[in-house]
C-alpha cells in the first residue's frame, strides 16, 4: 500500500507541470498563435533549479523556509487526497475533507506571511487582494465540505466518492449539482484562472503572480512547483470527487490503479481544454467585483443546503 | 330577471364604449347620462331582493356600495366637464379620460356584485389599470412618478391577496362568497389566508403599513380623480375585507384588522399636523377615516352600520373637499397651505362650503360622519380596555384640530383681493355634495334595514 | 412531478439571485424572458399528466405572453434609448444585495416550512413563496422603472407557479384575468415610462411627493 502512496506522489509532482503548460499552449493555440511547448514549464524548472537565489536584506529567516513549507504541505496533500484510487491509501486516515480545506488555506496563508515578510510593496498588494478573497472564498470551501459530508453522512473523501459512484439518484441530485457549481466557481478562484485574475504581471489585476516577485532561484522554482501541484490537486479534487467520479478503482488492485492513471490523464487534458475555452471567453473583472462573483457561489452553495433540505 | 342586477355595470360599460365616438362634447354628456342611468338601476335595485346565484351576490352591503360609487360617479362626470380645461397640458384628450372613467367605474361596479372571490380579485386589479394612467393626466414627472409607485405598490400588495385567494381555496374547497359565508368546517389555513387578505387589499385601501402610495396619488391627482379614488376606490377595498372578516368567524383575525386599523388611524392624524399641502392633508384624512372603518369592520355587529354610515357620509364630504380642492388650485396655482390665503374674499362660496366639508371629514355634527365615528367608538367602548378608546379619541381629536386649523388659516386670514368667483358647475357641486353629506344621517334607519 | 418542480424551483431562485447579480437592464429582462419559459415548460408537463386542455392553454399562454411578448415590449421600449437605462446598480451594492436576497428567500422558506407543515395540502409551496419575496426584494433594491417591473413580473410568476402546482383545477377565468391584467399593468406601463422621457413640464419639485 506504501508502494502505491509513493506512485501517487511522483505521478501528482511529475504530471502537474505538463498541465500548466497544457493549459498555456492550448490558449495561444485558441488564439491562432504556435505556442510555447507543452514541457516548457519543465525547462523553466530546470533552468531555475540551476540558478542562485538572491534575498532581500530586509527579510527574515522566515523568507528562506516559505516555499519549501508550503511545498511540504502539498506533498502532504498529495498523499491525504483520492488522486488515483478511490480507496484510502497509507496516510489516507491523516486529515479528512474539511482538514484537506484547511492545509490548502494553511500553505496559502504562509505563502502569503512570506510574501509580506519580503517588503515588496507588489507583494503586499497582491497579499491584501488574495486576504480579502480569500476571506470569502474558504468559508465557501468549507460550506461545501460540509454539505458533501451531509450526503454521505462522512467526511472522508474517499467515501464520497463511491457514494457518488455507486448511487444514480444523489449524483444527479440538485444538491449535487449545486455544490458541484459552487466548488468550480471556487476553483476558478483558488487556481488564479480568468475572470478572477490574468496572467500578466501587470499591476491591475495581478493576485498571485506578485507574490511570488521577490523570489528567484530554487527558491522560486518549489513555489512554482507548489503552485502547480495546487492547480493539479485542485482539479483532480474536482473531477474524481465532484464530477466525474467514475472509474475510480475502488478496491486495491494494481491493474485498474495502473490503469486509472492513464484515464485520470485523459480526464484533467479534458478539463484544461474547457478551462482554456473558459479563460479565452471571459474578461477579467473588476477587481470589486470578484465579491459579486463569490457571493454567488455561495448563494449556490447554500442554495444546495435548501435542496437537501426539500429533498429529505 | 337576473340581467336587472348586471345593469348599473353595463350602463357604465356602455358609457365607456361610447366614449370612443369622434363628437364633440359627446363624451361628455354621454358619461353623465351613464352615470345618471347607472345611478337610478342601483336605487331600483336596493328595493329588489337580495341574490346569490353562481354570477352575481348581492346583498344589503353590497346595494349600500352600488348606491355610494354611481353617486360618485354622477358628481365627478358634472364636475370633469369643468375641471379638465383648468389642466395645461393634459396627457391624453378628453375622450380618453372619459373612458377611463367609465372603465373605472365598471370595474368597480363589477367588483362589489360577483360572487366568486378569484373574480372579486380580477376587478380590483383592474381598477388599479384603468385608474393608473388618470392620476398621470398633468403630465409633469412628480404625477409620473406618482403614478408608478401607485402602480407598483398597490399591484404588489395584489399579488399577496392573490396568494391569500389560494389559500382560502385550499382550506376551504371553494371560492364563492355564498357558500364561503356558511361553511362549517375549515383549516387552519383559513385565518391565515384571511390575515393575508386583510394586508393585500388593505394596500389598495391604505391602511398602515402600506399606505405610502395614498398621499403622494392625492397629492397630485386631479381634483375629480382624487375623489373618487377616496370617495369610492377605498371603500371598495374596504368592502372585500368587510366579506373577508364576515366569513371567517376567528377572533385573531379580529384583533389583527383592528391593531392595523388603529395604526393607520394614528399615523395619519400624527402626518396629518405636520402637512404643507392641502391636498396631502385631504389625503391623510382619508387615511384616517378608512382606518375608523376597519376598526368598525373588525368589531362588526353594531360597529358594522357605523361603518356604512361613515363610508356613506364620508364618500360625499370628501368628495366635495377634492372637488374644492381643485377649485383652489386651479385659481391659486399652488398646494402649498401658507401660499392660499383669503379664501373667504376671493372665493366665498367655495369658502362656505370648504368650511362645513373640513368639519364633515373630520367627524362634526351633524354630518354623517359623527355619526358613523361615535357608533364605532361605542362598540369600541365595550371591546377593548378604556385606555385605547381614549387613546383614539385622542388622536381623532388631534386630526380634527390639525384639518380645521389649516382650513381655518386658508379661509379665514387676511389678503386682498377680489371676489372673482363665478357661481358655475364647480361651485355648486361641492355644495350639493356638502349637502349630502348632513342628508345621510336622516336615512340611518332606512339604511339599517337594507343592511339587515 | 414533485422533482421536477423541484427542479423548477429551484431554477427559478436560481435565475433570480442571476437578476440581483447582472447590472445590465436588458440582461436582466432576458433572464425573466428565461424564466418564464421555464414556468410555461413546467405547466407543460402538468398538462401531460393531468390530460388537461385548460392547463394546456394556461402554458401556451404563459410562454407567448410573459416568455416572450412582454419582454419584446420592454427591450423594444429600452432600444429606444439606450442611455437613460443602460445600467442599473442596486442601493446596497450588488454583493449585498444578492446575499439579501438569498437570505429573504431562506427565510421565507423555512418560515412558510415552519408554519405550514401541519397542513399537508400546501406544504411543498414555499419554494414559490420564498420567490414572490425575493421579487419583491428586487423591486426594492433597484430604483431603474424597468427593473422595477420586472421584480413585478417575477411576483406575478411566482403566484402563477403557485397555483398552478398546488391546485390545477383553480377556475380557468381567474388564471386567464390574472394573465390578463399582467397584460394590463405592462401595457400601462409601458405609456408611463414612455411619457416619464417626454414630460411636458421637467420640473424637479419632487417636494409634493414627500411628507
Amino acid at each position: 500500500m506504501i508502494i502505491l502512496s509513493v506512485i501517487q506522489l511522483v505521478y501528482v509532482l511529475a504530471l502537474a507541470p505538463l498541465i500548466a503548460g497544457l493549459i498555456a499552449t492550448i490558449e495561444e493555440r485558441i488564439e491562432s498563435k504556435k505556442g510555447p511547448s507543452i514541457f516548457q514549464p519543465y525547462y523553466d524548472l530546470f533552468k531555475l533549479f540551476r540558478k542562485e537565489s538572491v534575498v532581500p536584506s530586509a527579510a527574515s529567516p522566515l523568507f528562506r523556509i516559505g516555499p519549501y513549507v508550503t511545498f511540504a504541505l502539498y506533498m502532504l496533500l498529495t498523499l491525504v487526497l483520492p488522486i488515483i484510487t478511490a480507496f484510502p491509501l497509507q496516510f489516507g486516515p491523516v486529515v479528512d475533507f474539511i482538514g484537506g480545506g484547511l492545509t490548502f488555506g494553511a500553505a496559502a496563508t504562509f505563502k502569503k506571511l512570506t510574501a509580506l515578510d519580503s517588503r515588496n510593496n507588489y507583494s503586499h498588494l497582491g497579499t491584501s487582494r488574495s486576504a480579502s478573497i480569500g476571506a470569502l472564498s474558504e468559508p465557501i470551501t468549507v460550506l461545501i465540505f460540509i454539505i458533501l459530508g451531509v450526503i454521505s453522512q462522512t467526511n472522508n473523501p474517499y467515501v464520497i466518492n463511491n457514494v457518488l459512484q455507486t448511487s444514480t439518484s444523489w449524483y444527479l441530485s440538485l444538491v449535487h449539482w449545486f455544490v458541484a457549481a459552487a466548488f468550480f466557481m471556487v476553483l476558478l478562484v483558488e487556481t488564479g484562472k480568468l475572470p478572477i485574475e490574468s496572467h500578466s504581471t501587470a499591476e491591475l489585476g495581478a493576485i498571485d503572480q506578485s507574490m511570488e516577485m521577490e523570489y528567484s532561484g530554487t527558491d522560486l522554482a518549489f513555489f512554482k512547483w507548489g503552485g502547480y501541484a495546487k492547480q493539479f490537486l485542485l482539479m483532480s479534487v474536482f473531477l474524481n470527487v465532484y464530477t466525474v467520479p467514475f472509474w475510480v478503482p475502488m478496491r486495491m488492485n494494481f491493474n485498474a490503479v495502473f490503469i486509472y492513471m492513464g484515464i485520470q490523464l485523459l480526464k484533467l487534458i479534458a478539463l484544461s481544454i474547457v478551462f482554456s475555452f473558459l479563460e479565452e471567453t471571459v474578461s477579467k473583472f473588476r477587481l470589486f467585483k470578484n465579491f459579486d462573483y463569490i457571493s454567488i457561489a455561495f448563494a449556490m452553495a447554500f442554495l444546495s443546503f435548501l435542496a437537501f433540505n426539500v429533498s429529505r | 330577471m337576473n340581467f336587472i342586477y348586471a345593469l348599473p355595470m353595463v350602463a357604465s360599460l356602455i358609457g365607456a364604449l361610447l366614449c370612443l365616438v369622434r363628437i364633440e362634447k359627446f363624451e361628455e354628456t354621454i358619461s353623465i347620462i351613464a352615470a345618471l342611468t347607472s345611478s337610478i338601476f342601483s336605487f331600483v335595485i336596493v328595493f329588489l331582493p337580495n341574490i346569490s346565484n353562481g354570477f352575481f351576490f348581492i346583498d344589503g352591503i353590497s346595494k349600500i356600495m352600488l348606491i355610494v360609487i354611481s353617486m360618485v360617479y354622477v358628481l365627478t362626470a358634472i364636475f370633469s366637464t369643468t375641471f379638465l380645461k383648468y389642466i395645461e397640458e393634459p396627457l391624453f384628450q378628453k375622450r380618453f379620460y372619459y373612458l377611463l372613467l367609465d372603465l373605472f367605474t365598471f370595474s368597480m361596479f363589477f367588483s362589489v356584485s360577483i360572487n366568486n372571490l378569484g373574480l372579486v380579485w380580477v376587478g380590483i386589479e383592474a381598477t388599479t389599470v384603468t385608474s393608473a394612467l388618470l392620476v398621470a393626466v398633468e403630465n409633469d414627472e412628480p404625477s409620473i412618478e406618482a403614478t408608478w409607485r401607485y402602480i407598483i405598490i398597490v399591484s404588489s400588495g395584489l399579488v399577496v391577496s392573490f396568494i391569500s385567494n389560494i389559500f382560502i381555496y385550499a382550506s376551504t374547497g371553494t371560492l364563492e362568497i355564498s357558500k364561503l359565508l356558511s361553511i362549517s368546517s375549515f383549516s387552519g389555513l383559513l385565518p391565515l389566508g384571511a390575515m393575508m387578505a386583510i394586508v393585500g387589499y388593505g394596500t389598495k385601501a391604505g391602511i398602515f403599513p402600506m399606505h405610502t402610495w395614498l398621499p403622494d396619488v392625492h397629492g397630485k391627482a386631479p381634483a375629480p380623480v382624487s375623489a373618487i379614488f377616496s370617495g369610492v376606490l377605498l371603500p371598495v377595498a374596504l368592502y372585500v375585507i368587510i366579506r373577508v372578516i364576515q366569513f371567517t368567524p376567528v377572533s385573531y383575525v379580529k384583533t389583527f384588522a383592528l391593531v392595523l386599523g388603529f395604526m393607520t388611524v394614528i399615523v395619519a392624524a400624527s402626518l396629518m399636523a405636520v402637512q404643507t399641502n392641502y391636498k396631502r392633508l385631504f389625503a391623510y384624512s382619508t387615511m384616517e377615516n378608512m382606518g375608523m372603518a376597519l376598526i368598525g369592520i373588525s368589531l362588526g355587529g353594531y360597529a358594522l352600520l357605523g361603518v356604512i354610515i361613515l363610508i356613506l357620509s364620508h364618500a360625499f364630504a370628501k368628495s366635495s373637499t377634492f372637488f374644492l380642492s381643485g377649485n383652489l388650485l386651479s385659481r391659486y396655482k399652488t398646494t402649498k397651505i401658507d401660499k392660499v390665503t383669503g379664501v373667504m374674499k376671493r372665493m366665498p362660496s367655495t369658502a362656505y362650503t370648504l368650511l362645513f366639508s373640513a368639519m364633515a371629514i373630520t367627524g362634526m355634527p351633524p354630518f354623517g360622519t359623527f355619526f358613523g365615528e361615535i357608533m364605532i367608538i361605542l362598540v369600541l367602548l365595550s371591546a377593548v380596555p378604556v385606555g385605547w378608546t381614549i387613546l383614539l379619541m385622542a388622536f381623532l381629536a388631534l386630526a380634527f384640530i390639525s384639518v380645521n386649523f389649516k382650513v381655518g388659516k386658508m379661509i379665514f386670514s387676511d389678503s386682498e383681493g377680489k371676489n372673482m368667483e363665478r357661481k358655475r358647475v364647480g361651485t355648486i357641486i361641492p355644495i350639493i355634495d356638502t349637502v349630502l353629506s348632513v342628508a345621510i344621517v336622516f336615512f340611518i334607519p332606512w339604511i339599517e334595514k337594507v343592511i339587515k | 412531478m414533485k422533482d421536477f418542480f423541484m427542479l423548477i424551483g429551484f431554477s427559478e431562485i436560481l435565475l433570480v439571485i442571476f437578476m440581483q447579480w447582472e447590472v445590465y437592464v436588458t440582461k436582466i429582462v432576458k433572464t425573466f424572458s428565461v424564466s418564464s419559459y421555464l414556468i410555461a415548460l413546467f405547466l407543460f408537463y402538468l398538462s401531460f399528466i393531468q390530460h388537461s386542455y385548460i392547463v394546456l392553454v394556461l402554458a401556451i399562454l404563459t410562454a407567448v405572453i410573459r416568455g416572450f411578448f412582454i419582454p419584446y415590449f420592454i427591450l423594444k421600449r429600452l432600444s429606444r434609448d439606450p442611455w437613460r437605462e443602460r445600467e442599473s446598480t442596486p442601493i446596497t451594492g450588488t454583493a449585498s444585495s444578492i446575499i439579501i436576497s438569498l437570505m429573504i428567500g431562506i427565510f421565507t422558506y423555512v418560515l412558510y416550512e415552519a408554519t405550514m407543515s401541519s397542513f399537508v395540502t400546501i406544504s411543498l409551496g414555499a419554494l414559490p413563496i420564498a420567490l414572490i419575496f425575493q421579487g419583491a426584494f428586487l423591486v426594492i433594491s433597484r430604483r431603474s422603472a424597468f427593473i422595477q417591473l420586472v421584480g413585478y413580473m417575477v411576483m406575478e410568476n411566482a403566484a402563477f407557479l403557485f397555483t398552478g402546482y398546488l391546485f390545477p383545477d383553480l377556475p380557468f377565468s381567474v388564471e386567464a384575468g390574472t394573465v390578463l391584467d399582467l397584460i394590463g399593468i405592462v401595457m400601462i406601463s409601458g405609456v408611463i415610462m414612455r411619457m416619464r422621457e417626454n414630460s411636458a413640464k421637467k420640473s424637479d419639485d419632487f417636494d409634493e411627493l414627500r411628507g
